[in-house]
């Protein structure tokens, strides 16, 4: 370090002449209320930005800077019935009768190459939406939705086939409005590909200006926004291939704001950055040990340990999650009671509880059920088959991989063996799906309702159910929440099945992060939604006095 | 650390510096010089003693490493410590001994990258005689294959080689890394042979009646083993650095069973606020890999028939 | 000549197809499959099954093979899978920051690494050749990608000195000067560069001071010194230029370090190019980038290699080129 050292200091002093004598050339740029430079570090590229096409989160971020729903969930909004909705491209809607849903569009609604938003537009998405030929993921949702009609330009009408609570979170939330003008002779087989997803038009506060590959996706503020003018002026992502990279720029001052921050050594160099204010937010995610019901790679046996209701239960008794919960977060999460983020804030009641920790009744029950340590190799064994199994943990969670060591660890205390596989997710992912594991650390990422994933993951044939559990009692007490006409009937249901999931352990809830974001203090008016985490980014701002270099270069 | 392991330590430098000064009067007793060119080599007796204190440490591991390597000593109370006496080269995320974990990682990293030099060389080495020997079609098959080999980014030779095996041990995970290294030892073996049977000496052998084996075997592998040795040293040090870079990959040694790779990988996250994690491991590669370089050149010295200086 | 850089030019291109033939059967070998869902996120099935028709990943391999090989004919790498784009058009972006970052960390590599090399070997054995034999065998020992994480630490992360990462300013870059663009370029050069060179130096210096130490050994150089030539002249005139020999084969063997090696490199450094683009690609099993930088990377081996070939034939003539 000592004896080359000149040479940087020499290329960073002449660098820093340069580029302050370039700001003094140019002081002056942009000023007042509508200038402003944001750039989010995001982990990840995206892929395309034609919104049915693409369910990656960071494309979903882009979709909500340049398209725009019907309506959407109010910070805090609950999604049964439409209370908890704001107006977007609908300034309002009714219902003509309990089955008939009427959305008025606001007039001022503009797509960005000019056109009106029209009722047309809202037909044309609701067609491609539900095209199988698209095959967006969001079909399964609209399956309720008979028809959407238009009466006349700004009036769109929803037929329903059934009535149930979530009614109208499934007619606004999924789709965002599509320009009809612009993808209507797009062949719908070659919307994967199509050039629109590179360089979208759409009719948010955003226009798409530029995606330099592997580096940044530019986009600039529409100053015609029919909901009124974005304050900052231009909002950049850049792609770190991490989450690490990811905050290192943040707290380099490289970039303006990173959404979560998860680990506690992340938060503290947040914190000790001095330039950033943390904001905490509800996660939309949580974290669970799934246990595979069916033997590993043979889905017609059932697997030799964890078919037992016994065992299962013994495990999730040994495992000391307030322990774990504390070295790998340190407060900042928290121990689920059942398959639940911290956003379904209405869940999280006291009727739920999480078991306790308890290695002698953990011990009492395998012993209970033939599983002893016969040979004294600090290995339980019943019938010469030693109580051992495999946990699959990808290589990319540096969270999860922590967990693993953490149970292999604890269960190791009351002679259970794990061996971890450590594994990278596309080649975990094949696994799973196929059955071919023991045990793996799944999470994940949930809507704002619980209506989609539960029964996805945990219900009888579920898409994503890779674990086989399979009860008929749960699975009724679900179908009660989603078709429950009130929201207390719908949450007492969803508790009963709850406690079901808690009875049978199909797996271990290990943890529900809280999200912290932490965005550059120069930003004001900061609000973030648990479920979208930019999506209101368009009414934040940077005081004048604030602006820097950056939010003031060339304007 | 406890006491007895410090002590223990204490004696293992102890045993390092004798064995050094043993085999330095041994050498300086014997009647063959070669013994005293070694030593003559400046970094020799230090890249030995590192080599010998590391080979001890790990043969010795359980003496010397306070606590098992898996050993989470306090999963909530002991994360990220910094380097202390009690935790001499601090503590990781998951509250285990680094000083430990290096001790039994080296085990794994010395011997894999050892043997799976061995394998490499052996291969290169002779592929690479026999190409630039023969010439004619045999160096052009042989090389063009060794093109083929250099040709595609080894991460993808790995890659292969997983999806056959996808639960990579110890055992294959050598054989990978011997399998996947010889490409660059042969050419440059082949460089020096090619110069090397255009030599006088070697015309002077053909012209006497002697078969290519035999020239081979008498000319050529003693004139080539310098750049053989140089690239067996070498060679240990790029699989050990192979290995850490398939940790990376999560497809090197598996945890909890540490190697320096896998530490590495393990404190990368940890880099900014726990930089020891990573540093350690790191460091104890470049003086492996240091000593190596420096007993490979004292030897290469040594072995030398005519007199390098 | 003519005939053998023909015969050299079909090998090659023999070499390249085998290449490309090995990574397609590696790719599609490989457990995991392209189109994974986001993660946390539930597949879906429909959208996977369109997206394989869509690409063609429905058809049998042997197909799939066959297409993929019609297609190259005629100069088409395919539609990547992740990015949904055109793959020549993705290296197209990428291949100017890789020959940016490994043409710059070459220079430095062979500048420093000869140059050191020859300073060492002529004065052996002296402080400084024993200073030097450390320091770049301490370089040349090092995983490339962990100097790079430390180098990013304590020159980028505490002194602030360079940026964490990427090629160029997001914001500021295109508002600057010329040579304010040109400074913003090297500052973010010289992180990466610098971790590739240095590595790269250490080895190649270490292995300039061997085949110089060997050839100072050489009959004909005691002959040339026993002459009373000047040891200068000796080193240079004779020496030097029978050690460049190994030095120049191993130019071609840099070339497939710095641009796979760089692999990590570019991870770390945020570095949008081949190697980061490479990995990436391996990791969500985007096949067709995957077969496109494999295919450009060993194509630019080859060709590497057949130039090494014709400079060390050129420079010692006692080597025929009959190969």
């Amino acid at each position: 370090m000592n004896a080359p050292s000149w040479f940087p200091r020499v290329s960073v002093v002449m660098a820093l002449g340069i580029l302050s004598a370039t700001a003094c050339s140019r002081r002056g740029g942009c000023s007042g209320e509508y200038c402003g430079t944001f750039v989010i570090a995001g982990t990840g590229e995206v892929t395309t930005l034609l919104p049915p096409v693409s369910d990656a989160s960071i494309d979903r971020d882009v979709f909500d800077q340049i398209f725009l729903r019907l309506a959407d969930l109010a910070p805090g909004g609950g999604t049964i019935g439409d209370a908890g909705f704001v107006p977007q491209l609908a300034h309002s809607w009714e219902w003509t009768d309990p089955l008939t849903l009427v959305f008025h569009l606001d007039p001022r609604a503009r797509w960005q190459d000019g056109p009106e938003v029209t009722a047309a537009d809202v037909v044309f998405t609701f067609d491609a939406y539900t095209d199988s030929a698209i095959a967006s993921g969001d079909r399964t949702a609209l399956s309720h939705i008979v028809s959407v009609t238009t009466p006349d330009s700004l009036t769109a009408v929803f037929r329903f086939r059934d009535r149930y609570p979530e009614m109208f979170f499934d007619a606004v939330f999924h789709m965002r409005i599509l320009p009809a003008h612009l993808l209507a002779n797009v062949p719908r087989g070659t919307w994967q590909t199509a050039e629109f997803g590179r360089a979208p038009v759409g009719d948010g506060p955003y226009r798409f200006v530029r995606w330099t590959q592997g580096q940044t996706l530019e986009l600039t503020a529409d100053s015609t926004f029919f909901l009124g003018r974005p304050h900052l002026r231009r909002v950049i992502w850049r792609f770190a291939s991490d989450l690490n990279t990811a905050i290192t720029q943040v707290v380099a001052g490289e970039a303006d704001a990173v959404e979560v921050l998860i680990t506690p050594p992340n938060i503290k160099r947040a914190q000790d950055a001095g330039h950033l204010t943390l904001y905490p937010y509800d996660g939309a995610t949580y974290t669970f040990l799934e246990f595979n019901f069916r033997a590993n790679g043979d889905a017609s046996r059932p697997h030799p340990i964890f078919a037992d209701a016994d065992v299962r239960r013994a495990l999730v008794l040994a495992t000391d999650r307030p322990s774990m919960l504390q070295s790998v977060f340190a407060g900042h999460a928290k121990i689920p009671p059942g398959p639940m983020p911290q956003q379904w804030k209405w869940l999280w009641v006291p009727e739920l509880t999480v078991p306790p920790y308890d290695t002698a009744q953990a011990a009492q029950l395998l012993a209970a059920r033939g599983w002893r340590d016969t040979n004294r190799d600090g290995v339980r064994d019943r019938g010469g088959k030693k109580l051992s199994f495999h946990l699959m943990v990808p290589s990319s969670s540096a969270v999860r991989q922590q967990y693993a060591l953490l149970l292999q660890a604890q269960l190791k205390a009351v002679g259970v063996e794990v061996l971890i596989d450590q594994m990278e997710r596309a080649a975990m992912d094949e696994r799973v799906q196929s059955g071919g594991f023991d045990a793996v650390l799944e999470s994940w990422n949930t809507d704002p309702t619980p209506t989609a994933s539960v029964p996805g993951i945990w219900g009888t044939g579920g898409g994503s159910n890779y674990g086989h559990y399979a009860s008929p009692t749960f699975d009724r007490q679900v179908a009660a929440a989603t078709s429950a006409t009130t929201p207390e009937a719908a949450k007492a249901a969803w508790i009963a099945a709850f406690g079901t999931l808690a009875h049978d352990a199909p797996g271990i809830m290990l943890f529900s992060v809280d999200n912290i974001a932490a965005v550059d203090s120069r930003v004001a008016d900061v609000r973030i939604r648990p479920d979208s985490w930019w999506a209101l980014l368009w009414t934040w701002r940077i005081p004048p006095g604030k602006l820097n270099e950056r939010d003031r270069v060339g304007g | 650390m406890t006491f007895a392991s410090w002590l223990t330590l204490l004696a293992t430098v102890a045993w390092t510096a004798a064995v050094v000064a043993w085999s330095r009067r041994v050498a300086r007793r014997a009647r063959r010089d070669s013994g005293r060119r070694f030593f003559r080599h400046p970094t020799a007796a230090a890249g030995l003693a590192v080599l010998v204190l590391l080979a001890t440490l790990a043969l010795c591991a359980p003496l010397v490493a306070p606590v098992l390597p898996s050993t989470q000593l306090n999963i909530t109370a002991l994360q990220n410590r910094p380097p202390s006496w009690q935790y001499p080269l601090g503590t990781d995320l998951y509250s285990r001994d680094v000083w430990s974990r290096l001790v039994y990682g080296a085990r794994v990293s010395l011997g894999v990258g050892t043997l799976g030099m061995l394998v490499a060389v052996s291969l290169g080495g002779m592929v690479g005689a026999t190409a630039g020997y023969f010439r004619g079609w045999v160096d052009g098959v042989l090389m063009r294959f060794v093109d083929v080999g250099l040709s595609v980014p080894r991460i993808f030779l790995v890659l292969a080689a997983i999806a056959v095996w996808e639960r990579l041990g110890v055992g294959p995970l050598i054989l990978l890394l011997g399998l996947t290294g010889w490409f660059a030892t042969s050419r440059i073996v082949r460089a020096e042979v090619l110069t090397l049977r255009e030599r006088p000496f070697t015309d002077a052998a053909r012209s006497l009646g002697a078969g290519p084996w035999r020239v081979i075997a008498r000319h050529i592998v003693p004139n080539a083993a310098a750049p053989l040795i140089v690239s067996a040293a070498l060679g240990i040090g790029s699989m050990l650095l192979l290995e850490t870079g398939l940790s990376f990959l999560g497809v090197g040694i598996q945890p909890p069973q540490p190697s320096w790779g896998n530490m590495i990988a393990d404190g990368r996250d940890q880099l900014t606020v726990a930089p020891w994690i990573s540093l350690f491991p790191g460091l104890a590669i470049a003086l492996v890999v240091m000593a190596l370089n420096a007993v490979g050149d004292a030897l290469r010295d040594a072995l030398d028939p005519r007199d390098g200086t | 000549m003519l005939p053998w850089l023909l015969r050299r030019a079909a090998a090659g291109i023999a070499i390249v197809f085998a290449v490309v033939t090995l990574t397609f059967a590696a790719v599609h070998l490989a457990p995991g499959k392209p189109f994974l869902p986001p993660e946390g996120r539930p597949a879906n099935p429909a959208a996977i099954e369109r997206l394989k028709t869509a690409f063609g990943l429905d058809q049998p391999l042997p197909v799939q093979y066959v297409r993929y090989l019609a297609a190259l004919a005629h100069g088409e790498l395919g539609e990547s899978f992740s990015r949904r784009r055109p793959v020549a058009e993705m290296i197209g972006n990428a291949l100017p920051n890789t020959v940016l970052l490994a043409g710059t960390a070459l220079l430095l590599d062979f500048a420093l690494g000869i140059a050191i090399g020859v300073f060492q070997a002529a004065r052996v054995r002296r402080r400084a050749d024993v200073a030097l034999t450390n320091l770049t065998l301490f370089f040349y020992s090092l995983p490339t990608f962990w100097l790079g994480l430390v180098l990013l630490l304590v020159f980028a992360q505490w002194l602030h000195w360079f940026p964490v990462g990427g090629p160029t300013d997001p914001v500021l870059h295109d508002s600057l000067p010329l040579l304010g663009r040109l400074l913003d370029r090297l500052r973010h050069l010289a992180l990466p560069a610098l971790t590739l060179g240095l590595v790269g130096a250490g080895g190649t210096a270490r292995f300039q001071r061997a085949a110089l130490l060997e050839a100072l050994g050489q009959d004909y150089v005691r002959t040339a010194r026993a002459k009373g030539l000047p040891e200068r002249a000796v080193l240079v005139r004779h020496a030097l230029r029978d050690a460049l020999l190994p030095v120049i084969s191993l130019l071609g063997l840099a070339l497939p370090f710095l641009l796979t090696g760089a692999v990590l490199v570019e991870t770390v450094f945020s570095w949008p190019g081949l190697g980061k683009l490479a990995a990436d690609a391996i990791s969500t099993r985007d096949y067709p980038v995957v077969l496109g930088t494999t295919l450009l990377v060993s194509t630019a081996v080859v060709i590497g290699s057949l130039v090494a070939d014709v400079i060390t034939a050129a420079a010692d003539p006692r080597i025929r080129l009959s190969a």
